[in-house]
């Protein structure tokens, strides 16, 4: 090992290197870590210990199904510069049909948060498997772990849910970290084996897609704020979310709407719908034409008639629409959501779109406006996302109830 | 839960059957009202369809009213059952869960003294730090008061100066323009009326311009012989109105909340005379330091703490608040105050009523300062032999901090060269509760001790049976730490048995330390507390009655030292940790303080 440099603070310094081919060596180089003195710095010449303590926050354990996912992870976490976790796990599954292998490097990377504290250490380890060592999931990571600390396994890019890594994985998991908006096609069976998997008491699921969305949220709640329009949030008759779409034939299955239905679905857990009709693609009206030549559509027009479903809501019908627009914003972003709500024959219109910094919130009450609001909320990034499952602790009853709802609403949930 | 009750929301006039279903579909909602309901009602109800469950209850002709309990079940059955199943129109189910991530309304933040130290040192950069965090609503503005003559542009040039010294994490550019044109600046005296209906002219413009719909925190950053001034005044201008329409006024005070009992109460009516107590938010931003936050956490969120928090195990008690600053050129400042008034009255009070409160009923502002007040009110009087026996003051003479030689308190810019203002301060008291009863808790604080330090340490009771006779040390009691500043945390310290032979024990401790946990940086107090006051959340504020009960301690010792002979000052040598006189306070009682 090369002398550590001194540490100034903030700045993660790489205190311990090396190499491991078995989890045996790779579990004697972790205990070698904590005994060796390299963790002392020299400062002028003069050997100095500063007292080394490992974080004790979390194991993180990231499955990486490709070396570019596992990549993308490493470097999300290497931003969350004085947050880590204390144990961080990357695997990565290799050459699945050759012989089995792994090989494993071994990091501690170490941070002094003040001038006068001690220093804190984590710990990497960046594990490829090839063959079969790349599925046996549990078998690699579990003796890696540090005991009694919690668990968080993220899993980029698209789980395979209902396979055994994926049900090792989930074993072994507190909580599952997973970005539903970045899922393949409408990412619609994802999510209903997600709000399957919601059933269970463990793991806790955070979804980027959910969280993403919680400043929506905030405005959508803020609209039912004033005392004169909080009885019309018992009054709802309508919701129509649409999402930006490059298709243009705006086909059903081809733009992620993740989170358009977390809309719907956390609208309809807080207000105790029940799903009357589950969320199916909307039939192409004579209306719409099949446009396989049409020209490019006008930025904000529909792009194709989307999804529909129905809600029921002490006892009235409440239509849901989840419509594609054509935007230039990422597939499948929120654009606007719109609230039709009825109390003694007044009407109450609340529309939230989504714009640069903010997310802006307008209601009319018969036509008059009502409520006019900015919330600002800059797009969230994965590192800042990823600082918060490993930050927020506990359960989000919300969010289980908005994911099992959404089951519902897809049709395939528990009570469906 | 899948079929959730507040669906159900039309009558059920099937009779017994529906009513069980009914009330057990009511279960969930009101647990403690219905959960023998749905059983029994269907078992003991011996005819099926007596019960028109729509209609009113059958009573016994002679009386007029329900008064059994199987008449009053009914009755409150049938009533509910005509009123639809939804929640009351006064909550708003959408906000439920989203509690954390709550914005305050849009609002106009009033700033009075905004050249002063504490606005530039404290308050912009809080409010820019909820800037960038997008804690503060987009329409927010703040109008800054004082009495320079600067202008929007040179006043924002100030501003920016002051961000770029004192953020606590740098800003980016667009993030530091974006608070920067929210602050407009209004030049004026506090005794001229006309500054304050200008005042009043631009805070409705502001309203009609930016949406800022009427909500106001006015924040006395002032010198705090002008808080009666400003505070009358507003009322004067009628800013202190929450109109009908909406739109809140709330007032920030900052400490000192007057110099004894009188005048604080004095202050406390003149306040009064304007604002409402709930409109009043008084700031003691020890309250707003994580660490203190987390002493509720700690004793309340935990189990195994509470039982053992009494006088049956806790030996006493130690609160030390050390600074190893002096005065910092705050001289004329200090010589008024001295450290009764400066921490004693305030700070260390506080931390008393968190270590020595009951559980409160609930985290509610009210609940939790009940709590705290009966603490305070709970401590024995301090009659002039009790402050002869049981207070120490002390003033720093020259000496060594930190291996520099630094002058005594005498010789500081400002002080007097007899001054006679304490420059630390050591109390032995006592709460008279049931909890507390016979246990001593011991207060300290003072400038220039060895070094910066605020701990709580809860020192238990020795074992009642020495079985570990032969080793040649006797065990240490078990300790608990309390570390509030610097490097947060908390320490158990239990004994241990050395390894060899024998049987000798030594006192080893378990240390938490925050940042091995959590090494995200905690806001700084002031973003706490701003937040709060804009939220409306007054838990970490101090009320009236809690002010003039802390001075109801503090007065009659300042009052015993004016009646009494000058002291023998200075007492204590800088760097050191004060008088001997507070060894001997707490010798007295075959106790030490603890060496931090």
């Amino acid at each position: 090992m090369p002398p550590a440099p001194p540490s100034s603070p903030g700045q993660p310094v790489l205190r311990w290197q090396a190499r491991a081919r078995t989890i045996e060596e790779i579990e004697r180089e972790l205990r070698r870590i904590w005994a060796e003195p390299v963790l002392t710095t020299t400062v002028d010449g003069v050997e100095e210990r500063h007292v080394a303590a490992r974080t004790s926050v979390m194991n993180l354990v990231v499955v990486a199904r490709r070396p570019e996912l596992g990549e993308r992870a490493a470097a999300t976490i290497a931003a969350l510069t004085g947050r880590h976790p204390s144990r961080t796990i990357i695997v990565t599954a290799l050459d699945p049909d050759g012989p089995a292998w792994l090989d494993a490097r071994i990091e501690a990377v170490c941070i002094l948060p003040r001038e006068d504290a001690p220093e804190m250490c984590s710990e990497f380890i960046y594990l490829r498997a090839g063959g079969e060592a790349g599925r046996r999931l549990g078998a690699v990571v579990t003796p890696l772990l540090i005991h009694d600390l919690p668990v968080t396994v993220w899993w980029p890019g698209n789980p395979p849910f209902a396979t055994l890594p994926f049900e090792e994985a989930t074993e072994l998991a507190d909580r599952l970290v997973v970005d539903g908006s970045a899922w393949s096609g409408d990412g619609l069976d994802r999510l209903a084996a997600l709000a399957r998997l919601a059933e269970r008491d463990r793991p806790t699921i955070f979804d980027f897609a959910y969280v993403r969305q919680s400043r929506w949220r905030e405005a959508i709640a803020a609209a039912f704020d004033l005392p004169a329009l909080r009885p019309f949030v018992r009054g709802l008759r309508r919701v129509s979310v649409s999402y930006a779409s490059r298709d243009p034939l705006g086909r059903p299955g081809t733009t992620n709407v993740v989170k358009p239905v977390y809309h719907v679905a956390w609208l309809a857990s807080r207000l105790a719908e029940r799903v009357e009709r589950p969320l199916r693609p909307l039939d192409t009206g004579p209306g719409s034409r099949p446009a396989r030549s049409a020209p490019e559509p006008e930025p904000g027009a529909p792009v194709g008639p989307g999804y529909g479903a129905r809600l029921r809501s002490d006892g009235h019908p409440v239509d849901v629409v989840v419509r594609p627009i054509w935007s230039s914003a990422p597939d499948g972003t929120t654009l606007r959501l719109e609230l039709l709500a009825e109390r003694r024959g007044s009407e109450l219109r609340v529309e939230v779109t989504g714009e640069a910094e903010a997310v802006h919130v307008r209601a009319w009450q018969d036509g008059i406006p009502v409520l006019d609001r900015f919330f600002r909320g800059p797009r969230r990034g994965e590192v800042d996302l990823l600082a918060e499952a490993i930050e927020t602790p506990g359960r989000d009853r919300i969010a289980v109830e908005t994911l099992r709802t959404a089951g519902r609403l897809l049709g395939t949930g528990a009570g469906a | 839960m899948d079929e959730p009750p507040v669906r159900r929301r039309r009558a059920t006039p099937e009779g017994a059957a529906g009513d069980a279903d009914e009330a057990a579909a009511r279960t969930t909602d009101e647990p403690a009202a219905g959960t023998t309901d749905g059983a029994t009602s269907a078992a003991a109800t011996p005819t099926p369809g007596a019960i028109d469950t729509a209609a009113p209850p059958r009573v016994p002709a002679d009386r007029d009213a329900p008064r059994t309990i199987r008449e009053l079940r009914l009755a409150r059955l049938a009533a509910r059952n005509r009123r639809p199943r939804t929640t009351p129109a006064t909550e708003n189910p959408l906000r439920t869960g989203l509690r954390l991530e709550r914005v305050p309304d849009p609002a106009v933040f009033v700033l009075f003294g905004a050249t002063g130290d504490l606005a530039h040192r404290k308050v912009f950069p809080a409010l820019a730090q909820l800037w960038r965090c997008n804690l503060l609503p987009g329409a927010f503005r703040v109008v800054a008061v004082a009495r320079r003559p600067y202008t929007d542009e040179t006043f924002r040039a100030e501003v920016e100066r002051t961000l770029e010294a004192n953020s606590r994490v740098p800003l980016e550019p667009d993030e530091r323009r974006e608070v920067l044109e929210r602050i407009e600046y209004l030049a004026g005296d506090f005794d001229d009326s006309g500054t304050f209906d200008r005042l009043s002219a631009r805070l409705d413009e502001i309203d009609r311009r930016h949406g800022t719909g009427g909500n106001r925190l006015y924040y006395l950053a002032t010198q705090p012989s002008a808080f009666p001034l400003v505070v009358a005044q507003l009322g004067r201008a009628g800013l202190d109105h929450e109109r009908h329409e909406g739109g809140w006024r709330r007032i920030v005070i900052e400490k000192p909340f007057g110099r004894d009992l009188s005048s604080a109460i004095r202050l406390n009516r003149e306040v009064g005379k304007v604002f409402r107590e709930t409109q009043v938010y008084r700031i003691d931003h020890y309250l707003g330091k994580e660490t203190v936050r987390n002493l509720l956490v700690f004793r309340f969120g935990n189990g195994i703490f509470e039982p053992i928090w009494n006088r049956r195990y806790v030996d006493h008690v130690q609160i030390t608040v050390a600074e190893s600053i002096g005065i910092e050129n705050r001289g004329r400042f200090y010589e008024e105050t001295g450290a009764s008034r400066d921490i004693l009255q305030n700070h260390l009070m506080q931390l008393l009523a968190l270590v020595a409160m009951e559980p409160p009923a609930s985290f509610e502002a009210d609940a939790l300062r009940d709590e705290k007040v009966k603490v305070v009110r709970a401590v024995n009087p301090f009659t002039p032999e009790r402050v002869a026996n049981d207070v120490v003051r002390g003033q720093y003479g020259p000496g060594w901090v930190a291996g520099m030689a630094v002058p005594g308190y005498r010789a500081e810019p400002g002080v007097d060269p007899e001054s006679e203002t304490e420059t630390f301060i050591a109390v032995r008291l006592e709460v008279d509760t049931w909890r507390w009863s016979g246990v001593p808790f011991y207060l300290r604080s003072g400038k220039r001790l060895p070094k910066r330090a605020t701990e709580i340490a809860i020192q238990f009771r020795e074992v009642p049976h020495r079985l570990f006779r032969e080793g040649n040390v006797d065990p240490e009691p078990n300790l608990l730490a309390m570390r509030i500043q610097p490097d947060e945390g908390i320490l158990l310290r239990f004994g241990a048995k050395v390894p060899g032979l024998g049987l000798d024990i030594r006192a080893v401790t378990m240390d938490f330390s925050y940042g091995a946990s959590f090494s995200v940086d905690a806001p700084d107090a002031y973003e706490t507390l701003i937040l709060d006051a804009l939220l409306g959340d007054a838990s970490l504020f101090t009320r009236a009655d809690e002010v003039e009960a802390a001075w109801q301690i503090v007065t009659p010792i300042i009052e015993a030292w004016i009646d009494g002979p000058p002291p023998a000052f200075p007492n204590y040598a800088a760097g050191t940790w004060g008088p001997p006189e507070a060894e001997a306070l707490i010798a007295r009682d075959g106790r030490r303080w603890r060496r931090l």
